[in-house]
């Protein structure tokens, strides 16, 4: 389709998306897509909460427990440990792979091992977790980062176990999300009536308006409503829990898009092809 | 010893039944009458809000299309059906195919407008900095 040229009416008068970035930092972008539809943007917002893949912990193998913690409650939070997926392309899903559980392929080892001999509290932290695959590591934020913290050990505790890391989606757990948080608005001023502010007295007393304000015109407050307006502009920020960049989410998440979009019109060609054959078999 | 899993989920445990499963329902459509081919509903499979709403845009855009729509008939079945009526100078299946071209150019755009912007970096850029 030329998005810059008129293929449909509306379509015409818009010179196509465009995306301006705002801040990109270790763990978190801000951008503005412009001259695109809601749908589309809010697309892009779903994909990257629940459909951009990493590596998160599936399988705990417990050894020895003897912590205050219970095996599922540690297997828990091992679950919700973000794991640097920068290479997650190099692993298949365990349902594409050839193997009949799990294969280095398909998924990454971690090993734990820690056991208090002093007569104080020690912390097990997402550090003392082993990964047999050095491109697959709990992720460090930088070199005063202490790790994310498991279970703290008595004299005598011991935790032994096994992790077996999988490649998977949000939709299936959260754990697997790469965002912690997507941050997504449009008309700040709120012209388009979208929102509907509950009140006491006076909701520009009440609402103050947010800091993407600053980056549209005010509005006359005594201007006609144009019932015609459509939202274009849409103020997205995210920000990671480590396992992705900010940038390689936002890039993966249009790559999910278009690879479902591209699986489907290939169902479709694969229908057309097989309606037709119905067609030239059966007469009507 | 002892196992704990932390995550069972229904959909694990019937491809541990079936190593391989080949996916060739994705798509289905609800049949209706034979002869016309301007009225179509399409199912797809473990789709949903995130394709639907985006798809039924991109095909209402089109002018040859009279109505379109989406609906997600029950949320524990990951289906989401979208129903395409056209003009009877073309037909609903072609609409569709257009519509997820022209949904695929559209978001190509998007990534390499993207793209092109993380390269120019003309921004604010931190690698050091964490949040706040
Ligand atoms: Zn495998």
């Amino acid at each position: 389709m030329d998005l810059s040229g008129a293929p449909y009416g509306s379509l015409g008068t818009l010179s196509g998306p465009s995306i301006t970035i705002q801040e990109l930092k270790k763990d978190r972008i801000s951008f503005i897509l412009t001259e695109t539809d809601l749908s589309v943007a809010n697309s892009l917002r779903r994909v990257m909460i629940a459909e951009v893949p990493t590596i998160a912990i599936d399988m705990v193998e417990i050894e020895t427990n003897t912590t205050v913690l219970a095996d599922e409650f540690i297997a828990h939070r091992l679950g919700m440990i973000p794991i640097d997926s920068t290479d997650v392309e190099r692993i298949k899903y365990t349902r594409d792979c050839t193997c009949s559980q799990y294969c280095s392929e398909c998924s990454v080892e971690l090993t734990l091992h820690v056991k208090c001999t002093e007569d104080r509290t020690k912390i097990v932290t997402s550090k003392d977790l082993v990964s047999n695959n050095p491109q697959f590591q709990p992720v460090v934020e930088d070199k005063n980062d202490q790790g994310i913290l498991i279970v703290k050990l008595r004299k005598g505790h011991e935790l032994k176990l096994k992790c077996i890391a999988k490649k998977g989606v949000a939709k299936e757990h959260a754990k697997w999300s790469p965002v912690s948080g997507v941050a997504f608005e449009y008309d700040p001023y709120n012209k388009l009536r979208h929102t509907h502010y509950w009140i006491e007295e006076d909701a520009g007393k009440e609402w103050p308006v947010s800091g993407n304000a600053k980056l549209e015109a005010e509005p006359n407050p005594d201007a006609p409503f144009d019932y015609n307006a459509k939202p274009d502009r849409f103020y997205i920020e995210t920000e990671t829990v480590g396992s992705l960049k900010p940038e390689d989410v936002v890039s993966m998440g249009m790559k999910t898009l278009l690879d479902k979009l591209g699986y489907v019109q290939m169902q479709l060609k694969e229908e057309l092809a097989s309606h037709q054959q119905d067609q030239t078999g059966w007469s009507y | 010893m002892s196992a704990a899993q932390n995550s069972t989920s229904p959909a694990a445990m019937e491809t541990d039944e079936v190593p391989i499963e080949v996916e060739n329902d994705k798509l289905e459509i609800i049949s209706g009458s034979h002869n016309d081919h301007t009225s179509m509903t399409f199912s797809l499979k473990d789709e949903d809000h995130t394709l639907g709403n985006a798809l039924r845009y991109m095909i209402m855009k089109n002018p040859e299309v009279d109505y379109c729509g989406y609906s997600i008939p029950h949320p524990s079945e990951a289906k989401m059906n979208i129903r395409v009526q056209t003009t009877d100078r073309t037909s609903a299946i072609e609409v569709m195919d257009k519509g997820l071209q022209d949904l695929i150019d559209l978001c190509t755009v998007v990534v390499d407008a993207f793209k092109a912007e993380v390269s120019n970096g003309d921004f604010e850029y931190d690698e050091d900095a964490v949040w706040p």
